[in-house]
């Protein structure tokens, strides 16, 4: 009677063994254990002087900055940048889920989740397994992505769950619209979460931390929250603007 | 015997632990990298920005004057349940164990300037409508994934912004506490029928800081201001003189300055850029 117990176990244990290695890992896409597709639309209830209209020269209230990001502030000439062909500065992935707008994720591949945003007509690609190799620096730089998987233990279907998406190659940008600097070596984490409410709003919520060691005293972390939108008819992508 | 050892053996094998999947409990600074100049020194008069408010919050908030803070029942009033996440003020989160199931059963936040505010995770009802209403309001909490989602009713009469925004008694609350590693954001979404028109969200971070602990806030009532015990600092409706101060200050259009939904959408910049 003891070894036909033995028996059962060890037939459960090689069966799902065996399972295991017959089923091909499941794609980053399948995996997914939240939906974070579709077209959303930034809420500025937060930081509304320093988003919603651009802030003058010298204002950068609330931000960790080291002396020489506020001198680099202090300078800030967006004839300038517009000149030079940086008028994206105020674009790249540090900042853009703070610039108002909507923003639009779909699939590229199995692989690779895409934004695309609005502001600035810029497109960023979370890529899970790794981000892309080197290569120049730009303004949304190389993201690698990774799901956050709450339960699914022993075989359970997950509770849900969460995106980890890590971004660095990034060129030279800004926080803020006024010229507020971040550097080369800037490294970005964002965490997506969606929320479902009673009266039928879905909401996007991504925590952003910069880290940036030449301009910032510490880790900056904001937190932007986007409204589902029922589709792209009013999708309307703008360039970027220096000022 | 051996049948149901067998079965209790695969059970545990499939079964998923229905314990919290995350630990909110520790001590949070909080990280004002958002509307600093508003949480700490004080939001201007008239900065209604982004706030989906209707015209009788705009009433209530022109009628109100700053001296109101020193009547004696307003010194010790502690921020509400929904406005403590975006106060200047470290928080600290314990957790109550069902000492038998070892599930959490409550958390319990802290700030400096507020009460205890539990968290019920015991599946327990809301009281009736008709129970007392107090500055934290009663929260039950459920888990979504690894997402803590709270309701709170109960709430006394509170603030938006302290700048005489109201929200009334009749509001509720949504939160949704996400922990990533060692930050933490909270998503509050206000539902007032009284004041707003839609849903108020504000999402608020915090970081894991574990050498820090939130000392006692002794609060003690004094007469700050020698005045007739009938006198209510206020404003009539139409006399307040300093509500276009804050967009002459920072040149936003006063329209934009008086709030509303359509000022919290993206749409809103074309039109005071015309």
């Amino acid at each position: 009677m003891r070894n036909r117990f033995a028996v059962v176990i060890l037939m459960y244990v090689v069966s799902g063994f065996s399972r295991t290695l017959a089923q091909a890992p499941p794609t980053p896409r399948a995996q997914a254990p939240v939906d974070l597709t579709g077209y959303w639309v930034s809420i500025v209830t937060e930081d509304w002087r320093w988003r919603m209209v651009t802030p003058p020269k010298g204002d950068y209230s609330s931000l960790p900055l080291t002396p020489a990001a506020r001198k680099a502030a202090d300078a800030w000439d967006p004839k300038r940048d517009a000149a030079a062909g940086e008028a994206c500065r105020a674009y790249g992935a540090a900042a853009i889920m703070r610039v108002p707008g909507r923003i639009h994720i779909t699939w590229e591949n199995d692989t690779t989740l895409r934004v695309d945003t609005e502001a600035g007509t810029q497109t960023r690609l979370f890529r899970f397994g790794g981000a892309a190799p080197a290569a120049e620096p730009s303004w949304q730089g190389r993201s690698a992505a990774q799901w956050q998987i709450a339960g699914g233990r022993r075989g359970a279907p997950p509770t849900g769950g969460s995106l980890r998406v890590v971004t660095t190659g990034l060129r030279p940008g800004y926080l803020r619209k006024n010229g507020v600097p971040y550097s080369a070596n800037t490294s970005v984490t964002e965490y997506y979460n969606r929320t479902n409410e009673p009266n039928g709003d879905t909401w996007l919520v991504v925590t952003t931390i910069v880290e940036d060691p030449v301009n910032l005293n510490g880790r900056f972390v904001t937190s932007s929250h986007f409204k589902k939108a029922a589709d792209g008819s009013i999708w309307n992508p703008t360039p970027c603007e220096a000022s | 015997m051996k049948h149901t050892l067998s079965l209790l053996f695969i059970a545990l094998l499939v079964a998923t632990p229905a314990f919290a999947q995350v630990d909110f409990s520790g001590e949070w600074g909080v990280r004002m990298y958002e509307d600093q100049p508003e949480r700490v020194p004080g939001p201007e008069l008239g900065d209604f920005l982004g706030i989906p408010i209707n015209d009788a919050a705009r009433l209530r908030a022109a009628a109100w004057d700053a001296g109101i803070q020193t009547l004696r029942e307003w010194q010790c009033r502690p921020h509400s349940a929904d406005y403590i996440w975006r106060g200047p003020s470290q928080l600290k989160i314990s957790k109550e164990v069902d000492p038998v199931s070892r599930e959490i059963v409550a958390f319990h936040a802290e700030w400096l300037r507020s009460v205890d505010r539990p968290v019920y995770l015991d599946g327990r009802p809301h009281p009736s409508p008709n129970a007392p209403h107090t500055w934290g309001g009663f929260s039950t909490g459920r888990w979504e994934g690894n997402m803590l989602t709270v309701t709170v009713t109960h709430l006394k009469e509170g603030y938006l912004r302290r700048n005489g925004l109201p929200r009334s008694d009749k509001a509720t609350v949504r939160e949704h506490w996400i922990r990533n590693g060692d930050f933490l954001t909270v998503m509050t979404v206000i539902t007032d029928p009284v004041y707003l028109t839609e849903p108020f969200v504000r999402t608020t971070d915090y970081e894991l800081t574990l050498n820090q602990q939130v000392p006692p806030y002794p609060c003690g009532v004094v007469q700050e201001i020698d005045r007739p015990k009938d006198q209510v600092p206020h404003f009539l409706p139409g006399s307040n003189p300093y509500m276009e101060e804050f967009a002459t200050k920072h040149k936003i259009p006063v329209e934009a300055t008086r709030g509303g939904a359509e000022t919290m959408y993206p749409e809103f910049r074309s039109k005071i850029r015309r």
